[in-house]
Order: C-alpha cells, then structure tokens, then sequence
C-alpha cells in the first residue's frame, strides 16, 4: 500500500516539556489510523504540528514524499489535509451552508480582485461552489438546515457540521480530533458507519483522536498508542489492547 | 421647533450622518479583524481628500514643498475621487505593514499597536503640513457638474433648503453601503473576512490567507476612509492638516455607540450621531461635539456594548 503520510523522529517542546517526543510512524492511503492515550500524552499537539498551527521542534513530516514541515496552515489546507477540533470552532455568526462555502472556496480561483469585482468567472464558479456546499450538507444530514446560523446547531448537529466543512476542502487526509466526545451512544454508533462511508466514498485517509474505546477498537485499521509525548505501541486494535506498556499508561502498573 | 424645522434637522442629520457611517466602518473592518483600533484612521482620512483635491485640479498646492507643483493632467471629479480613495486604501495597507504586522508578529500587546497607529496618524499629519501647508483648501464649485447649489421645497408654509452636496453625498454613501454590504455577505473574499474576524486559526485550517485578508481589509478601511474625507471635504472644504482629527474622533464615538465590530452599528451609531449633533440649536453650534460624546455617554450609561453591539458577558 501507498504511504501517504510520514512521520519522522517529530519533536515538540514547550518549555521543558517534551509535548511530542521522537514519534514516527507510517499511514496508508485509505486506512483509519486511530490515536489513543491519556490526557496530555501529546495527541492534539501532533495534530497540530501536521497541520502547521505549532511548529515543530525536530523531526519532519511529509505527505506523499514531500515536506509539510515548515509550511502554513494554509498551505498544507491546499495540499489536502482537513481537520475537525476537540472543541468544535464553527464559525458561529455564518450560516451552516457558509460555513462550508468558506472552506470549499479553497477549491477555486478567483482571486481578491476578481471576486469582489464579481467577474462572471467568479460568479460561475461561486454558483458551483454553492451547489457542492448543498451537496455536502445533505451528506452530513444538514441539509434542512443550510440557511440557520451554526451557532444554533445541537451538539451532534455541530460536529456533523465542522466534518462536512473539513471535508468541503476536497481532503485526502482528514484528521478527526474526539469526533464522539459529547455524543450519545446512538450517536457513537452512527458515527461509526459515518466515519466509513466518508472515508469510502471521498476515498480519504482518517487520523482519529479518540478516547472511547469500543469506537476505536471497531473502527481503525491500526492503532499508535501515545504517553508523556512518546510512541509506545503501533499496531492492529487487538495487539495493541494486549500490549503491557498500553495496559500500564492506562492503568498503572502493578 | 416647528415641523419644517424638524425636518430640515433630520435631513442635514442623516446626510452628514451616512458619512460619519462609511468613515467609522473603516475603524470597524479593522477592529472586527484584528481587535485593534486604528488611530490613524483620521490621518487617511485627511490624505483622502487631498488625493482627490489634487487629481481634480491638477496641482498639488499653494504652500509648503510642493507648492507650485503641477499634474500633468486633471481628471474629472468622479474619477479623481475613485482614484483617490484608492491611494488611500493603499495608504491603509501601507499602514498595516508598518504600524502593526511588525508588532503582530512579535507577539506584542494589542495597546503598542493603537501606540504606534497614534504615532503615524502624528507623523503623517505632519508630512502632510510639510508638504502642502496648513492652508485650507477648497474644491472648485463645479465638482459635481452644472447643478444648482441648493434644492427647496415647502413644507407647512415653511421652506426647506438642502444644499445638492448634502443630497450627491448621502446618494454616494448609500451606493457604497450597498457594494460593501455585497463585497461583505456575497463575495468569496466577503466570507473569508468574516471566517478571519471570527477565528484567524480556523480560517487559515481552510485555506485561508489570513496576512491577505488583513491586507484586503486595511485598503477597504483605507478607501473608505478617504472616500469619506473628500464628501466631507467637497461641502465644509479640506481644514488643513489637521482636518482629519476631530473626525476621527468622532468616528470613534460612532463605532463605540454602534457596538465594536459590528457593522450595522458603524452605520447606525454614524446616522445618530449626525442627527444628535444636528439638532443642537443654532445657537449652541460651537458644542455641537459636545452634544454629541454627551449622547454617547448617555447611551453607554444604559447600553456599555453599544447599540447593536454583542453583550460583553459572552466574551468571558
């Protein structure tokens, strides 16, 4: 299978402490690569560094053989990689369907001057932007919904939406931070199938944060298992459940 | 006050007030962007009116260091005033660039940037006196073209008189409420500045230039700004350099009494105060400024977010 995200020796201070510690690893195209570990073992600042919000402070990251390290995150938003927030950060005051167009403009290019203008290019491609922003609404189940502002949303409606906006930036990677947290377990349990079905029909790679267990377990093809910053397991869900280093993050040791 | 008065007053009111509108949304796009106000918004102002003064008549002065200087050409008044509000967007930009990224990027707290945009509005004030004087200058009267200087009608027995510059400048500004209103709620850049006012870290996830944006938003300020001096300047006259300061001053008092970074708020805090300092008698004229942070004070007494601003408790 193709690698298409690389991780190599990534390193993260802040002050003395060392966020994210030497972590390497592979993902392929197309799987649901899962990110577990306690609270502060580093998991959102990884996500942070792959998506050039922190800087890293060594190592380098690459995506289909070329480095993301150092770029902006807009640029590496260009390049294809979306993401949704532990704490979602819908852009309140827009409506759902503005939320998406925001980000699907990045598939267009009309530029400041042209846009403002309202060249009939930019109209054109603005009447396409605005039907594939209905399109994804209706994915996400929203679509009743498209003229309400976001802030009016429901918890789970919300988290609908913010995965309907990252995905509206045509990803080929889409990193998912605690996408169930706050959800029911009905909601869990769709979310499961949704995750799938996303991933099969834009043909995405998932990185996903999550800390319910029976959800990661179900859902990721493998699984990297992260504590005080550093890597301690990789593997399938059932070799990882079975590692002793994994039981001891979790539990303690005996 | 009889009802032709009243009238009269409310037409001298929203026509100054439509100005005091598209000028304090200059402040406002800033703030909404970068939570900083803009201090040498006043100075742009200033430099608005004098880029169009000089494009219309074709020279640059009657005193200081370009005094004498002469353009080639002399452009109509509705191009001249495109174009000059246009080098005062540009002058927004350039204030961007050297009065607050270099701050921003540093990290520094937003009060040295209103410190430094206080020291280029000083600067620039006085480049602007070294340059061309502290003379008053006034455009020609056939700006506007062969109009009658006054329009009058009856009302009650009574007449009322509106100058046709108070009429061209309300028309002005309502025309570009309007494209700004499209640019802001229709246009891709439109949205991406909003994505940017609500969330700098979010919009730049989805692609979004956030440095561009900033830039876009400084020459809209920036045009908008000199846009707003030149009206201003074509019905009172360009007051030497330090024309722009009390307006901006005032245009202060309009986006606190609107509420910050809202911008209906701009347009509504501007339409009352041109219409609370147009009610103040005649007689009063000299504390027309007064009446109107008096105002002002009054409404922050009852409403501290403003008028149509977002209740402060959310932002805890």
């Amino acid at each position: 299978m193709n690698i298409i995200l690389e991780a190599r020796q990534l390193c993260r201070n802040f002050g003395g402490l060392k966020a994210v510690h030497n972590v390497s690893f592979n993902v392929a195209e197309g799987e649901i690569f899962g990110l577990i570990g306690p609270n502060g073992a580093g998991k959102t600042t990884l996500f942070n560094l792959m998506t050039g919000l922190t800087p890293v402070s060594g190592g380098t990251l690459s995506f289909r053989g070329k480095t993301l390290t150092g770029l902006p995150p807009f640029r590496i938003a260009e390049k294809g990689i979306g993401r949704t927030f532990q704490n979602i950060r819908l852009f309140k005051g827009l409506t759902a369907l503005d939320n998406i167009r925001v980000a699907r403009h990045i598939r267009t290019s009309a530029g400041l001057l042209s846009s403002v203008l309202c060249t009939r290019a930019s109209r054109n491609e603005e009447q396409q932007v605005e039907e594939k922003a209905w399109e994804i609404l209706k994915l996400v189940g929203l679509a009743e919904r498209g003229m309400e502002l976001a802030a009016n949303f429901s918890y789970g409606e919300q988290r609908r939406l913010e995965i309907g906006r990252a995905l509206a930036l045509d990803p080929e990677v889409l990193l998912l931070d605690e996408p169930a947290a706050g959800m029911n377990s009905a909601e869990k349990h769709s979310l499961t199938d949704f995750i799938r079905e996303v991933r099969d029909r834009f043909n995405l790679t998932v990185l996903l944060i999550e800390h319910h267990v029976p959800l990661v377990m179900n859902l990721c093809d493998r699984i990297a298992v992260l504590n005080f910053g550093e890597l301690i397991a990789m593997g399938a869900p059932a070799e990882v459940q079975k590692n002793p280093a994994v039981i001891e993050a979790y539990l303690g040791a005996e | 006050m009889g009802t032709a008065q009243i009238i009269q007053n409310l037409l001298n009111g929203i026509s100054i007030g439509s100005v005091y509108a598209i000028f304090a949304l200059g402040y406002t796009l800033v703030f909404s962007i970068l939570g900083i106000i803009n201090f040498a918004h006043g100075a742009v102002f200033t430099l608005g009116a004098y880029f169009t003064y000089t494009l219309t008549v074709g020279q640059f002065g009657i005193n200081g260091l370009l005094s004498g200087v002469s353009l080639d050409t002399q452009l109509p008044f509705a191009a001249s005033i495109i174009v000059g509000s246009i080098f005062a967007g540009f002058v927004g930009v350039l204030l961007e660039r050297l009065a607050f990224k270099p701050l921003r990027t540093r990290g520094a707290d937003s009060l040295l940037a209103l410190v430094s945009s206080l020291g280029v509005a000083l600067v620039l004030v006085n480049v602007i006196q070294y340059l061309v004087g502290a003379e008053i200058y006034t455009f020609p009267q056939e700006v506007y073209g062969d109009i009658k200087p006054a329009i009058m009608f009856e009302v009650a027995g009574e007449i009322i008189v509106i100058r046709t510059v108070q009429v061209i400048i309300f028309a002005v500004c309502m025309v570009v409420l309007a494209i700004l209103g499209y640019i802001i709620s229709r246009t891709k850049a439109g949205k991406a500045l909003q994505a940017v006012a609500e969330n700098q870290i979010t919009a730049s996830l989805l692609g979004i230039s956030v440095d561009r944006i900033i830039l876009f938003t400084f020459f809209l300020s920036g045009f908008l700004g000199g846009l707003a001096g030149t009206l201003v300047g074509t019905s009172f006259g360009i007051a030497g350099p330090y024309f722009g300061v009390s307006y901006g001053l005032k245009g202060l008092a309009v986006i606190v009494l609107g509420g910050l970074g809202s911008i209906p708020g701009a347009v509504l805090g501007g339409m009352v105060i041109g219409l609370a300092e147009a009610f103040v008698p005649p007689d009063y004229s000299a504390y027309k400024e007064a009446v109107a942070f008096a105002f002002l004070f009054v409404v922050l007494l009852v409403r501290p977010q403003g008028l149509l601003g977002r209740s402060l408790i959310q932002k805890v």
